[in-house]
């Protein structure tokens, strides 16, 4: 499903990441911190999405990153993106409890917007404010643990994790593709849909 | 020297130790002795002799060289003097410019302390001028006067002013300054009270007047805040005049139905115009660059009223009210409330009309605060300019409430579009003779006013939202809908199948089936579901034309927004919602692709695969007068070709042209596979692989002109088998195989040959083996 060929686009997968989370934690300056290698002072409130592309270095793969605003009256337009997403970065600010709390609801909008195949991975940024941190790593680990997805701490001040982060993502839907085909290539003819199983043909006969 | 000393030397040592000495002279007593000593010191004479020579020789030079220097000594004498003489002058002429240049420099700096004179002498006349004309003007009312004079005081050299209090006249200079501070402050005190009357009055002219005043007395924040507290007084009034309007008086109805974004455009209006109409007065008499803090005064007021609009709006149309019902119907929870998708038209069209005014208006905006900081100095438009000016924009009560108002508007318009494609779907119909059913066009017909509506909102945001609600619709929803009814299967008619007498265990098994299926159902219904079939599979191509087609309209029509001045960060983002688009209209040809898989196999292979096998039943073991026979009553070909046609003729008629064809190309592939099949399971004589061979030519013929795609390269097998069956002796193979093959490219493997050569009941199985292939 991820995988396109395009004569004129020189890729082999594309994929479509989207960070969502609360206002304020730091959505843009991780993907401008990856995608540009800078990290803004004083970057204004994201108005709708900001969109990004970005070749990364593992087998021609590009992901384009779609960066929302946390503000609650951009959802509607932030939601949009989900179904198509590929993965999901959901972030929160490791110095801002609020933003952690408000997490299951996120895990909500997830659940019900997102396609089930969607990779979600929880990101806590800001861990140059050390010491002003009010979420024990440990706490964290044991919710994405509970959520079964990947957890990662980064800064994007410091660029610490950050070309982890979206490496590992790239790998990690990189495998689930090749999984994926390798699926549809055991059934011997391409699925239709998302995720959903319709082969009409099985049926076909009987009905 | 050295030389002449080493020489000496030498002489001294040929003196006094010659290579014999006396004393060894005297000791010698044989003659043979002597004369050898002396043969020696003859020899030593001469050297000596020699070398006298040439030290004699050397005297002239010496002499000559002498006499010259001696000649020269005078002259030095003569260049010493000169040298001290001249020293003696630079030293002179030195002290002489030294001198003349401390007299200009002494010159100059008298001259700028004259020029610094001359300037505070005017300085001080012109304060006094200034004490005087501001007391007269003052008395006279001539407040603009008064202020130039202010003007022209407060742009002296306040250092000058100090150093003239110290002079002899220092009190009264003070006195002057006291006068002009007091004439200060009292001209500013009128100016601004002036200013308020005139605003009290509403007296534009006057307004105008005391504004002019303002930036001559360095108060230019001040002047413009108060303007803009007048025009903001101004707007005010008027907006609120227009809301009651829009709120109480009887409307014509359709103006009814957008009055709030009409209301909107008119405070917007309104401010634009005030804006064009002051930025002269603004520019000429505070200078570029501050139409921004004006913008910034007017636009608390444009956030108040365009506030107040929208609250109202919000109220009457029942607008959150609305949104609530949306979305716990989308939630797909307990069936409460339900909006008719009809009843939000006209919400969803004033809502975009708003916005797009309000786009319009900050994009004025935007662009008439950098064209004024451009007047000043473009290089002077620094970061911290356009994030002032970002901020205003972006940031302003008016965008933060239209963006609420888009974020309640997208998913209204998406259950508007979902509602509305479903009823659509629930509604469809078709009729005979047309090839797609009426849900396309009307599904097509309501992604395409969604899109459009949320492009007239002209927010990239809202319209990249709305087709990837659009995309996942087509995509999912309403493709499944597509999928649903293929998955309902092409019915095989048992009833043409009896009367067609055909029997294989196949159709039989499939027609119990049928029958069990449609025992209730009569031909009526086969026939509907039939046609349900291939209306659908037409469908399915026109959704994924229409879905191509809708991108590339899109694209035209947001190249137009685009050249309206949009960041090339928005048209990427619409680019990749787009591009989605494509990738769905693929999805769809997939779908396509199955149903004609899934036609194939049910209505077209249980067919054809009896029509080919009953070939096995007319012999080829024949010889001339059956040939005969066969060429007077043909056997098989001709029935086959009616068959086929009569089979194709109802899809040919139900089918896109697209569509029948690439149904055509899966069945003359089956055909082909088919015959090759029941070939091999014949035998041939000489004159039946004859009888082969015309028939397949038939066949190829009639297969060829029903179709567009090439036909030989299927039958390319079948051909060359029937040339095989058509040879006179087993090793005339030869004749066209390897070197001898020419243009003919075999797709029979050697051992294929053999085995289609083993058909031929006249040729003998150890002339097969012995062929060299």
């Amino acid at each position: 499903m991820a995988r396109v060929r395009m004569s004129m686009e020189d890729y082999d997968y594309l994929f479509k990441i989207v960070l969502i989370g609360n206002a304020g934690v730091g959505k843009t300056c991780l993907v401008r911190r990856f995608t540009q290698g800078l990290f803004p002072p004083g970057q204004g409130a994201t108005i709708g999405v900001d969109f990004m592309i970005k070749t990364v270095e593992i087998k021609g793969e590009k992901v384009k990153i779609w960066d929302t605003a946390g503000q609650e009256r951009f959802r509607s337009i932030t939601q949009s993106y989900y179904r198509s997403a590929n993965a999901l970065i959901l972030t929160y600010d490791i110095t801002c409890e609020d933003s952690f709390r408000c997490l299951p609801e996120w895990l909500r909008e997830i659940e019900q917007y997102a396609n089930n195949q969607v990779v979600t991975i929880l990101v806590g940024n800001k861990i140059d404010l050390a010491e002003k941190r009010e979420v024990h790593r440990q706490r964290a680990e044991d919710f994405a643990d509970s959520q079964s997805m990947l957890y990662l701490e980064t800064s994007a001040k410091e660029s610490d994790n950050v070309e982890k982060l979206f490496l590992d993502l790239a790998c990690e839907l990189i495998r689930e593709a090749k999984q994926n085909k390798l699926d549809n290539n055991d059934n011997d003819r391409p699925m239709p849909g998302e995720g959903k199983t319709i082969s009409y043909l099985n049926c076909c006969s009987l009905t | 020297m050295a030389d002449s000393s080493a020489l000496a030397a030498k002489r001294y040592d040929s003196g006094s130790l010659s290579s014999v000495s006396m004393e060894t002279i005297s000791t010698l007593t044989e003659l043979e002795d002597l004369e050898k000593v002396y043969q020696q010191l003859c020899v030593e004479e001469k050297e000596v002799e020699a070398q006298l020579d040439r030290l004699v020789g050397q005297e002239g030079a010496i002499h000559t060289k002498m006499l010259a220097l001696q000649r020269m000594g005078p002259n030095l004498q003569l260049i010493g003097g000169d040298a001290s003489q001249l020293s003696g002058m630079i030293t002179f002429t030195c002290s002489l410019a030294e001198n003349v240049s401390q007299k200009v420099r002494q010159l100059d700096l008298a001259k700028t302390r004259l020029y610094n004179v001359i300037q505070r002498a005017d300085d001080i006349l012109d304060l006094k001028f200034c004490t005087d004309g501001v007391q007269t003007a003052l008395r006279n009312e001539d407040y603009e006067q008064a202020a130039a004079h202010i003007h022209r005081y407060l742009s002296l050299d306040q250092s000058v002013i100090e150093l003239s209090r110290q002079g002899e006249e220092s009190s009264a200079v003070d006195a002057s300054l006291v006068l002009l501070q007091e004439a200060e402050q009292k001209l500013k005190v009128i100016v601004a009270e002036k200013l308020d009357e005139a605003v009290a009055a509403v007296d534009l002219a006057q307004v105008e007047r005391f504004f002019k005043i303002f930036p001559l007395l360095g108060l230019h924040q001040q002047g413009l805040a108060r303007f803009g507290q007048y025009l903001c007084s101004q707007l005010a009034s008027k907006a609120e005049e227009n809301l009651l309007l829009a709120t109480g008086g009887d409307l014509g109805e359709k103006r009814a139905l957008m009055i709030f974004a009409d209301t909107l455009t008119l405070l917007l209006e309104g401010i634009a115009r005030v804006i064009e109409t002051h930025q002269p007065i603004v520019e000429t008499y505070y200078g570029p660059g501050h139409l921004y803090i004006l913008i910034t005064h007017l636009q608390q007021e444009c956030d108040r009223q365009a506030q107040k609009i929208v609250d109202k709006f919000i109220l009457q149309r029942g607008y959150h009210n609305k949104f609530q019902i949306v979305q716990s119907s989308m939630m797909k929870s307990a069936p409460g409330e339900r909006i008719e998708p009809r009843e939000l038209d006209p919400v969803l069209a004033e809502v975009t009309l708003m916005n797009a005014r309000a786009e319009l208006y900050l994009r004025f905006l935007r662009r008439r605060i950098m064209a004024d900081f451009e007047v000043g100095d473009a290089q002077s438009i620094t970061q911290e300019h356009q994030q002032n000016v970002e901020k205003l924009l972006k940031h302003c009560a008016l965008s933060t409430t239209m963006q609420e108002l888009i974020g309640y508007y997208i998913p209204m318009e998406e259950y508007y579009m979902r509602e509305s494609v479903n009823k659509a779907v629930a509604m469809d119909s078709y009729e005979k003779g047309q090839l797609t059913s009426i849900m396309v066009d009307d599904c097509f017909y309501i992604v395409k006013k969604c899109i459009s509506r949320a492009l007239s909102s002209s927010s990239i945001d809202c319209l990249c939202a709305m087709i990837n609600h659009a995309n996942s619709l087509l995509e999912s929803d309403f493709r499944e809908v597509l999928c649903n009814k293929l998955r309902q299967g092409f019915p095989a008619t048992t009833l043409q199948d009896i009367q067609r007498g055909v029997s294989s265990a196949v159709s039989l098994m499939q027609s119990s089936l049928q029958q069990g299926k449609f025992n209730t159902m009569g031909i009526e219904s086969t026939e509907n579901a039939k046609a349900a079939f291939l209306v659908t599979l037409n469908n399915v191509e026109v959704c994924s034309e229409n879905i191509t087609t809708l991108k590339r309209n899109l694209e035209n029509d947001c190249t137009k927004l685009f050249s309206q001045g949009f960041g090339s960060g928005e048209q990427a983002k619409i680019e990749s919602c787009l591009s989605d688009l494509i990738s769905t209209s693929t999805k769809f040809k997939d779908l396509l692709q199955e149903g004609l898989t899934e036609l194939n196999t049910t209505a077209i292979k249980p067919q054809v695969k009896p029509w080919i096998s009953s070939f096995l039943s007319i012999s080829h073991n024949i010889e001339e007068e059956e040939f005969n026979d066969y060429e007077a009553n043909d056997p098989w070909v001709q029935q086959l070709i009616v068959n086929l046609e009569q089979l194709m003729a109802e899809f040919k008629v139900a089918l896109s042209p697209v569509i029948y064809d690439t149904l055509t190309s899966l069945m003359t592939s089956l055909i082909s596979i088919e015959m090759e099949k029941t070939v091999l399971k014949c035998s041939f004589s000489r004159l039946g692989g004859l009888q082969f061979d015309k028939e397949l030519r038939s066949l190829v013929a009639y297969l060829t002109t029903v179709t567009t795609w090439t036909i030989r390269d299927k039958f390319a097998r079948l051909t060359q088998m029937a040339t095989i069956l058509n040879l006179e002796r087993v090793t005339e193979i030869l004749d066209y195989w390897g070197p001898n093959s020419g243009p003919l490219t075999w797709r029979l493997t050697p051992a294929e040959v053999r085995q289609v050569l083993a058909l031929r009941n006249d040729f003998r199985s150890e002339d097969i083996k012995r062929l060299r292939l």
